[in-house]
C-alpha cells in the first residue's frame, strides 16, 4: 500500500507538469489546428530562463518564473509572426516551420548557456511531509498547486473574458469570426503566447526536479504531446486529465515493468488511442489542413 | 560522343579505385611529412556532453604539449573534434567519416554504447581507438584495435563489493541501475561480485535511461531498509536517484562507480544528499601524487577549471597514443595497435599494462564524497 501511494505521488507530480505541457500544445492546436513541434524546446527555454534568473540574478523563484513566462511568451509571438503569412495557405510548411524553430531554439540554448546544463536547487527549503510513512516532497505540493492555479486561471480567461471568447470563436469558425470583426491573426498570436507561457511554467517547475540542459525538451515534449493526444487533442480538460493519466501510467509502469516500463507506457497509450482515436475527451476540433 | 563520356567516367572510376585509403599508405610512413590526423570523438551536445567536453579538453592538452615539444618525430599532430551527441547512430556515421578521411587513430568516446557501435567499423578500417567507455562488453569484443583507458566495470565493482562487504561487513545491499550500456554493465558486474560473496541483494530495481521519476522503484527499496544503495547510472540520473531517495527517507549510504564521484552528481543530488557517497574510481583527487598535482595545475592554467577523472583518463589515453605513434613513426593500422598494446606507462589513473582484451588498468581505489568533492577513503 505504501509503495502504491508513493508511486501515486510521483505520478501526480510529473503528471501535473505533463498537463501544463499538454495544455500548451492544445491551446495552439485548438486555435490554429496546428501541432507546434517547437513546444518541447520552448519548455526547455523556459526552464533555462527561470533557473538563470533564479540562480544568477538571485531573483525570488516566483519572480524568476514570471520573467521566464514573459520571455517565452515573446518567443511564442515571434514564432506566430513568422508563420502568419502561411496561414490558410500551406499547412505542411507551417508544421515544418515549427520543427525548424525547435531546432533553432535548441541551438540558441547551446550558444547562450553551453551544452552541459546545470542543476537547480529547490526553491522550497522545507523537507518532505510524512503522512503515515508516505513522504510527500513539499516541492511536489507546490508544483501541483501552481499547475492547478494556472489551469483555473486559463479556464477563467477562456470562458469569462471577451478576448477568451473571441479566441474560442476564432477556433470554431475563423471565417465567421472574421466576419464579426475578430482579428484572427491577433487571436492566434495570443494562443501562441499563452501556449509558450504555459511551456515556460512547466519548464520552470520541472527545473529543480530534474537537470536543466538543452535536450531536456525532447522527452518532455513527447510526453506532453502524448498526454494531449490521450486526453483529446485541443481539449483543455482533456489536456489536464491526459497529463495526469500519462504521469500515473509512467510511474506505475516504472515500478511494475522495470526496464520495459517505457514500452508498456506507450503500448497502453497506443491501445487507448486505437480504441478511442479522439482521446478521452474526444471533441471535434478545428482542422484547417 | 557517348563513348568519350563513358571513357572519361571509366577513367575517373579507375583513378578513384587506384587511390589507397588515406592514412594507410599515402599519408603515413617514414616518408610522409604532413600533419598526423587524429580524431577525437565525444558528445559535445546532449545530456552526456559534460563528459565529452572534459574528455576533449584532456586530449587537447596532451596533444598541444606534444606538438609544442616538436610533435611526433618532427611531424605535428592534427586533432579534429567530432560530436557524437552521445548517440550510437551518430557515432557510426562519424566512424565511417573518419575512416574515409584518413584519420589514423581515434580518441574517445566517453560512452560505452557509442564506442560499442563504432568498434566494428573501426576494426575493419584498422583504426586503433582508445576509449573512455568502461562497459565489460567492450573488453568482450576482443577487438585488436580497441583499447580502454580505464578499468571495466568489473574492476570498479569488485573493488566496491570488497570494500562494502569484506571490509565494512555490510550485507543488506539494494541495487538500482539503468538498462543502458553503462548501467547494464555496472549492474551485472556488481551483482556478480555480490554473488561470489554469497550475498543476494535485498532489492534489484532496473530503470530506463530516460526515466525521471523513481518514486515507485525507491518506495520498494525503502521497504527493505538496506544499508547500502548501489547506483548504476550516469551522472545526472545518479544524482536524481540520490535526491529522490533521500526525499523518500531512504537512509542507506549510496555507492557507485566514477559517475557518483563527479560534481554533476553532487549538485544534481544536492550536496547534503550526496554527502558520504562511496565511490570506486582509479582517480580520486587532484592532490594524490606530485604528478597528478602538476597535471591538475597545468589543466587549471589552460582551462581555468578543476581537473577530474574524465580529463585525466583522456589525457592518459592521448599520451599513450603519442608514445605509440613515436614508436611506429606515425604509421597507423596494425603496427600502431601493436605499439599501443606494448606501451607501459605510469599514468595519472595508474600503471597501464594492456591485456589481450585491450584493458590497460586493473585496479581502482575507494573514495568518499565530502562537500561535493571526493576524498580518498583512508584520509577521511
Amino acid at each position: 500500500m505504501q509503495v502504491f501511494l508513493q508511486t501515486l505521488i510521483g505520478g501526480v507530480t510529473f503528471g501535473a507538469v505533463y498537463a501544463l505541457v499538454a495544455m500548451g500544445f492544445s491551446i495552439v492546436y485548438r486555435t490554429m489546428g496546428l501541432v507546434n513541434f517547437a513546444h518541447g524546446s520552448v519548455v526547455m527555454i523556459g526552464a533555462y530562463a527561470a533557473s538563470t534568473f533564479y540562480m544568477a540574478s538571485k531573483l525570488p523563484f516566483a519572480v524568476a518564473v514570471v520573467v521566464a513566462i514573459a520571455v517565452t511568451a515573446l518567443i511564442g509571438l515571434v514564432i506566430e509572426r513568422f508563420l502568419r503569412p502561411l496561414e490558410n495557405k500551406d499547412f505542411t510548411l507551417m508544421l515544418i516551420g515549427t520543427i525548424g524553430f525547435g531546432a533553432v531554439l535548441e541551438a540558441g540554448a547551446v550558444l547562450v548557456w553551453g551544452a552541459t546544463g546545470h542543476a537547480v536547487p529547490s526553491p522550497v527549503a522545507t523537507g518532505p511531509i510524512d503522512v503515515a510513512g508516505i513522504r510527500i516532497p513539499t516541492y511536489s505540493l507546490l508544483v501541483i498547486a501552481v499547475a492547478a492555479a494556472a489551469t483555473g486561471l486559463l479556464a477563467l480567461f477562456l470562458q469569462r473574458t471577451k478576448r477568451g471568447a473571441a479566441m474560442q470563436a476564432a477556433a470554431m469558425d475563423h471565417q465567421a469570426a472574421t466576419a464579426v470583426g475578430i482579428h484572427v491573426g491577433r487571436s492566434n498570436a495570443m494562443a501562441f503566447a499563452i501556449g509558450a507561457g504555459l511551456a515556460a511554467l512547466a519548464g520552470s517547475l520541472i527545473g529543480p526536479m530534474l537537470y536543466v540542459n538543452p535536450t531536456m525538451g525532447g522527452t518532455l515534449g513527447i510526453k506532453g504531446f502524448a498526454a494531449a493526444m490521450l486526453g483529446g487533442f485541443g481539449s483543455m480538460p482533456g489536456a489536464i486529465v491526459g497529463g495526469l493519466a500519462f504521469g500515473l501510467l509512467d510511474s506505475f509502469a516504472a515500478g511494475n515493468f522495470q526496464e520495459y516500463s517505457e514500452l508498456v507506457t506507450f503500448l497502453v497509450f497506443a491501445l487507448i488511442v486505437m480504441i478511442r482515436p479522439t482521446g478521452i475527451f474526444g471533441e471535434a476540433t478545428v482542422n484547417r489542413a | 560522343m557517348h563513348f568519350t563520356r563513358f571513357s572519361i567516367a571509366a577513367a575517373a572510376l579507375i583513378a578513384l579505385a587506384a587511390c589507397a585509403p588515406p592514412g594507410q599508405q599515402a599519408e603515413s610512413g617514414a616518408t610522409a611529412t604532413g600533419p598526423i590526423k587524429i580524431a577525437n570523438v565525444n558528445a559535445q551536445s546532449g545530456q552526456l556532453s559534460s563528459l565529452g567536453q572534459w574528455e576533449h579538453k584532456g586530449v587537447k592538452l596532451a596533444i598541444e604539449e606534444a606538438n609544442k615539444a616538436g610533435g611526433v618525430n618532427g611531424r605535428q599532430i592534427q586533432l579534429d573534434l567530432f560530436d557524437s551527441q552521445g548517440d550510437p547512430t551518430v557515432g557510426t556515421n562519424v566512424a565511417r567519416k573518419i575512416s574515409a578521411e584518413g584519420y589514423i587513430a581515434m580518441l574517445g568516446t566517453a560512452e560505452s554504447a557509442v564506442t560499442l557501435a563504432m568498434a566494428p567499423i573501426l576494426k575493419d578500417a584498422k583504426i586503433p581507438n582508445i576509449t573512455s567507455g568502461q562497459s565489460p562488453k567492450l573488453a568482450e569484443l576482443k577487438s585488436p584495435f580497441l583499447f580502454l583507458n580505464a578499468p571495466t566495470s568489473v574492476t570498479f565493482d569488485e573493488t566496491l563489493a570488497k570494500y562494502l562487504v569484506d571490509d565494512k561487513g555490510m550485507k543488506k545491499i539494494a541495487l538500482i541501475s539503468n538498462n543502458g550500456a553503462y548501467g547494464a554493465g555496472e549492474h551485472d558486474a556488481f551483482l556478480n561480485s555480490l554473488k561470489t560473496r554469497n550475498i543476494t541483494p535485498s532489492a534489484d530495481e532496473i530503470v530506463t535511461p530516460d526515466q525521471k521519476d523513481f518514486n515507485s522503484n525507491l518506495a520498494k527499496i525503502r521497504e527493505q531498509d538496506p544499508e547500502v544503495l548501489f547506483i548504476g547510472a550516469e551522472e545526472v540520473q545518479s544524482g536524481l536517484i540520490a535526491k529522490q531517495a533521500r526525499e523518500l527517507g531512504i537512509k542507506a549510504v549510496f555507492a557507485g562507480g566514477a559517475p557518483v564521484g563527479t560534481d554533476v552528481y553532487a549538485t544534481t543530488a544536492g550536496l547534503d544528499n550526496a554527502e558520504g557517497t562511496i565511490v570506486s574510481s582509479p582517480y580520486l583527487s587532484n592532490e594524490a601524487t606530485p604528478e597528478i598535482k602538476e597535471f591538475a595545475a597545468k589543466y587549471k592554467a589552460a582551462y581555468n577549471e578543476e581537473a577530474r577523472m574524465h580529463v585525466a583518463k583522456a589525457y592518459d589515453g592521448a599520451s599513450i597514443l603519442i608514445e605509440a605513434l613515436k614508436q611506429t613513426n606515425a604509421e597507423g593500422g596494425q603496427k600502431l595497435a601493436d605499439a599501443i598494446r606494448g606501451v607501459k606507462r605510469a599514468g595519472l589513473l595508474g600503471t597501464y599494462n594492456y591485456d589481450a582484451n585491450g584493458v590497460g588498468i586493473h585496479e581502482t581505489k575507494i573514495g568518499l564524497v565530502k562537500d561535493g568533492k571526493v576524498v580518498p577513503e583512508a584520509a577521511s
